[in-house]
This record gives C-alpha cells, structure tokens and sequence, in this order.
C-alpha cells in the first residue's frame, strides 16, 4: 500500500507491503526498501526491528491539531505529520503575507501595546495577554502594518481568538 | 499530630501526602472545581471541596480552608508552596483556631514577606546586601520622585514587588527612559497577583550567581543551616534547573555563607523550614537577597545530598520535637543533585503555556532518578495554576554523573498530547557552558534571545524517515485491523484516536 506522509512540513512516500505474520517491507521515497518486525503496542505506540540491522526503534502517537494530523514522538522528540489527507499546507510556519496574531491559550488581556496603522517590526510586541499567572507578550511574526486590533484591555480571550492582523 | 490538611494541589500536595504517609499521618487534600479529578485528590484520605477553579475562590480562602480542616478533625495545616504559603493571615487564622501551621510564625512570615523589612533583618544581623531603597515606594509617589531616587541607587536597577515572588512583579530596568514603564509594570502584575502594588527599587548586580542557603528552626532555639543550592539557571527570573551544591563553592565560602543565613534567620526567631537567598558576584562576594519563608519547590535537590527528608522535619518541628540533626553533617555534601522543573509550556513557541489533555504520560526511572509530579495520563492540565506538571530529580556521585542520568531519564520521559519544556532540557544540558557551570542568572535569557526562536530538539533526518516509515506502519497496521484480518492492531490503539486513522487509511489504501 502507497501513503502520503508529511513529516515535519515535507512530503514523504511510503510503501508498506506485507511479507508474512509481523514482518513489513517498507520503502521510503528512493530509499532500497527495508523489513520491519512491525507490532503495536498499548497505549498507541509501535515497536520496530528491522531484521536487516537489527535496528529496534519505539514510536509513541497522538492525534495532531487536525483530522489527519498526527504527531510521532521518537525518544522524547516530537514530530508532526499528516496522512492521507493532501492540503495545501504552505501557509504553516510562513511568516510571508498576511499574519493574524491569535491568543494561543485562553486568558485575559492586559494591554494592547499597537493601533491600527502602526508601523511594527518582527518580533515586537504587540498584546500582552496573561494566562497561567504570567504575562506573556505576543509578538508580531514580521515587519509590517498593523490592519486590525480586534481585542481591547481587560477582554477575556479564549485559544485562537483572533488578536491583532499584520499585513 | 494526627491527621493533617494539606493547603495545596499538584506535585507539592502530594509530595507532602507522601510524607505524612511515612510517618503515619492521616491526609486531608482540598480540592477545587478543575481539579476535582486531579490526582492528588485520590491520593489523600480524605478530600474536600472548597470553592471554583479560580485560586481566589477557592485555593486563598482562609476561612473555608479552616471550617475545612475543623470539619476533617486536622490538627495541623501543611501550606505547600505558592498559595497561602507565605500569608502571615493564614498562619495566624491557623493559630486562632488551635490549628498547628506547619510552618514559621506569623510574625517571622511579615517581617521576611516584605522585602525591605526583610532587608532591615539582614543588616541588623551585619549581613551584606545589596544597595537600594529602604522603604516601600507606594502607588501615590510622584513619578519625579521615582526618578530621583532612582538616580541614587544608580542603573542598571531592579523594580520589585514588595510582595512579590517567582519574578512576578519585578522588572529590569537599564535606562532612565525605561523606568516608569517598568514600575507600571511590575505594579499591575503585583497587585493581580498578590494584592499589593507596592514596590521598591534595588541596584542589580551584573551576571550573579544564585545561591541559597536553606534551613530549619525549632522552637527550642537552634537553626540548622544545610549545603547551598545554585539556582542560576533561570528564565525571566524563574528558577528552571538548580542543584546541590553549587558548582564554584569553596567549603570556606560555603561556611560563611551558611552562618549568615543561620544569623538572619536568628533575628526573628525563625521557626521550621525556610530559605535565604544571596547573589554571588563573580569576586565572591555575597549579598542577602531575600528570604522565602516557607519549603521551596526545588527542596529535593537539599534532600538527595543531604539523605534527609525536610517535609518530615518540617512536621516533627511543628510537633515541638527539637532538631537533632549534626550541624557539621547538614554543611556536607553527598554527591550532587540537579533538578529540572518541566513545565507545560512550549519552549520552540517561546515558552508559550501549552494547558489541556495529557494524552500519554510514561515517567523516567532507574538509577538516581527521582520525579515529583501531581499530573498523570489524561489529566487536564488547567488554566488556572502554574504550569509545572512534574520536578525532574537526578542524584549522582559526581555531577557529571548526575547530568548524565537526567539525560537518560529525558530520553525515557514520554509525555504526548501536551507541549513541554522537555525538549529544552535536552538542547540545555548538551550546552558547553552547562556542562561546565559557567552560568550567572541572566545567563539563559541571553542565550534564548540570541537564538532567536530556533528549535530546540530539531529532529535529524533518521529521526524524520523513521517517523515517516511509523506512521506509515501505522496506517497500514490500522487498516489490517479494520479490515478484520488482525483484530490486534485495532483493539490496542484507542478508539477516539483511531476512528480518524481509520477513514485515512481506508482512502490511502484505495490509492494503491
């Protein structure tokens, strides 16, 4: 079977076929194909031996933001993909174009630091928002305008309110 | 001492439990709405309601804590940290009602919970400190008279909460320009958070060192002063790593350090566990910074060097039950121990609070490893409280061999569903500079800024075609189940995760 994977904002191919009881050969993109020893493990993680090397890898899982979306985690290190559902994804992680500026977790305004019109330069500050005990000041992603402030002091936000637009 | 309320929630609450279980101690946790599946609910014996989600409602009422604890039968009270730790009101209301508090006296609390009091203390003993205002600056001074007095100290200077604590309410000011900004600032931020805006200003000397002494008083007239902690390591003022003893003490330092922290804790007849903090200038000089009067979250680390258990002599100090710990053996070092403080955060988003569902927790153990957490699998981590979910301990002959166990424990730790400070640790303890505890407390915030957002554990191409061949594996493993020919795969993959994989799957595998 053929799968589409995009792995941390690449898109990968991956063949999986397989041999017999556990045992996959798997091919990625160019690569000569190699044989796992594939099997799922509680709490939504595999164990891979791959029978050439010898190879013994863990790969914990948990649902990403998104349908399809998906995070691996090897080793404590976190990897975010996608499977099976093909997006234009080249917006992610772009600081081109429009940015709107949205609360990344519920709390409470305390100051709006930008007007509408207001020249601003990456990496400065635009709306402190204060969540946890702690102010935590937003920042704008790229030099620019600022077109709209849609939140004022004093506002109770929630995640992904929109906050400020920059263009 | 028979059964004891323990004021708190999270990682402390049961840390405490843990102590009163050892000893025999009945355990009576409080509890508010967010938390009522939190797990240190279950662990105590009994558990009570007391108020809404937002700490003011409920984890700060004095009188619902202490109809709680009459209700419960408790005669002794354990604050934790944060909270009411430090509320000379609480201490007091527990006093009023013959409740033991397990902790200093009132009168000790309001004189070292204000800082220039606190100050007054230290000078009084003929303990050095740092240059600043004597008295409180309130909301009413004229600005131009901030302006004057702040020329008097000199910059770079400190604006501070008199209440304050944790780096909430203090600011950096380098300029003159900056100033009134910065008490606006630290005046909001203190009085949201503590109630009071007042503030003062204090010289701030450049790259200190952290270092604290930590101590225990009885009521029979001794203080017992331990090895020092370093907490130099800090992110806008909050402590991330500290550990014990600290990297570039003498013994002699050491010494004297220990017996000026002894001597200001002797100026207000200090009772049980407290912590005096100094910075370290690069000659070796030392000043009073400020004393905590109440145990601190990174007491474990005094715990692995010293073999002793501080919650337990907190207790036993409250019971009247004189220190008999040796003096000399308390100044002595075994090993080292470093602690990690991982927080619920997202360290490649600046450090954003990254709240919500823990979808999978598995925490490090094996040799020398110690976590102290009050979070586990499928826990909501709220909105409310601080963000910490677990204290990452190591002990080790050497501190290398210490780093190297928090390193392996970092690799074991598997925590999903939530953004952590655990791939922070990883990039923070490869650091030459850590390595070689070359740090001072403003240290980290300008390796961050000079960083500039980068990644902190990037995954490496294996890493990525691994992760790509998994989640390959994955699917196709899904698929089988689903189709009927392996019930296996499907039935040890959860059900509200897999139904999404499963239409994905379907539509990858008609494609081939």
């Amino acid at each position: 079977m053929i799968y589409e994977i995009d792995i941390a904002g690449r898109a990968r191919r991956v063949v999986v076929e397989p041999i017999d009881g556990a045992r996959l050969r798997v091919s990625l993109d160019d690569h000569p194909p190699c044989e796992f020893d594939a099997q799922a493990l509680a709490g939504d993680r595999l164990t891979l031996v791959n029978l050439d090397s010898g190879r013994s890898h863990e790969v914990g899982f948990a649902p990403g933001p998104d349908a399809g979306d998906i995070v691996a985690y090897i080793r404590g290190m976190a990897i975010a993909g996608n499977v099976g559902t093909r997006r234009g994804r080249g917006g992610v992680g772009s600081t081109q174009g429009v940015q709107r500026i949205t609360a990344p977790m519920p709390g409470k305004v305390v100051r709006v630091l930008v007007a509408p019109g207001d020249e601003v330069k990456a990496r400065q500050p635009l709306v402190v928002v204060e969540a946890m005990k702690m102010e935590n000041e937003l920042s704008s992603p790229r030099d620019g305008r600022v077109a709209d402030v849609a939140v004022a002091p004093g506002v109770s936000v929630e995640a992904g309110r929109l906050l400020v637009v920059v263009e | 001492m028979t059964t004891i309320l323990i004021a708190n929630r999270g990682e402390i609450a049961i840390r405490i439990m843990r102590a009163c279980r050892d000893m025999g101690i009945r355990t009576v946790a409080v509890y508010s709405d967010a938390d009522r599946k939190a797990p240190h609910v279950r662990y105590a014996d009994e558990a009570y309601h007391i108020g809404p989600s937002p700490a003011a409602e409920s984890y700060l009422r004095i009188d619902t804590l202490i109809a709680v604890a009459r209700r419960a039968g408790a005669d002794a009270i354990h604050p934790g940290y944060g909270f009411l730790a430090e509320n000379e009101d609480f201490s007091r209301a527990c006093r009023d009602a013959g409740i033991a508090f397990i902790g200093p006296t009132p009168e000790a609390i309001e004189k070292m919970g204000s800082k220039t009091a606190a100050r007054a203390s230290a000078i009084a003993a003929g303990v050095p400190v740092v240059p600043g205002t004597e008295d409180a600056l309130p909301d009413t001074t004229p600005d131009d008279e901030l302006v004057t007095i702040a020329r008097t100290i000199g910059y770079p200077l400190l604006v501070k909460a008199v209440a304050g604590g944790g780096g909430k309410g203090m600011r950096v000011v380098n300029v003159e320009g900056e100033l009134l900004n910065a008490v606006r600032v630290a005046r909001s931020e203190a009085g949201a958070a503590f109630g009071d805006s007042a503030v003062f200003f204090e010289r701030r000397i450049v790259h200190p060192r952290h270092i604290e002494i930590q101590l225990l008083g009885d009521h029979h007239g001794t203080v017992i002063p331990f090895v020092e902690r370093e907490c130099s390591v800090q992110r806008r003022h909050q402590k991330v790593i500290e550990e014990s003893p600290s990297p570039v003490l003498t013994p002699d330092l050491r010494t004297r350090i220990a017996h000026d922290a002894a001597a200001v804790a002797r100026t207000v007849g200090y009772t049980n566990a407290g912590t005096i903090e100094f910075l370290l200038d690069a000659s070796g000089r030392y000043y009073f910074l400020e004393m905590n009067t109440r145990l601190q979250v990174e007491h474990p680390v005094t715990e692995m060097v010293t073999g002793l258990d501080l919650v337990e002599w907190q207790i036993r100090i409250a019971r009247g039950e004189p220190l008999t710990i040796d003096p000399a053996e308390a100044l002595r070092p075994r090993g080292h121990a470093i602690e990690l403080r991982v927080y619920a955060e997202d360290p490649d988003n600046r450090f954003l609070p990254s709240p919500g569902r823990i979808h999978t927790l598995r925490p490090p153990s094996g040799p020398g490893i110690r976590r102290d957490s009050g979070v586990e699998e499928g826990f909501d981590v709220p909105i409310f409280y601080d963000s910490m979910i677990s204290k990452l301990v190591a002990w080790g002959s050497t501190r290398e061999q210490a780093t190297a166990r928090l390193r392996r424990a970092l690799s074991e730790y598997d925590v999903r569903g939530i953004k952590t400070t655990i791939p922070f640790f990883v990039w923070m303890l490869e650091h030459d500079d850590f390595r070689r505890a070359n740090f001072h407390t403003t240290y980290l915030d300008e390796l961050l800024s000079a960083r500039n957002g980068q990644p902190f554990a990037p995954p490496g191409q294996a890493d990525e075609d691994l992760a790509a061949m998994a989640v390959a594996v994955r699917a196709f493993l899904m698929a089988r189940g689903a189709a009927g020919t392996s019930a296996q795969a499907s039935e040890t993959l959860p059900a509200s995760a897999s139904s999404a994989w499963r239409r994905a799957a379907r539509r990858a595998a008609l494609r081939s």
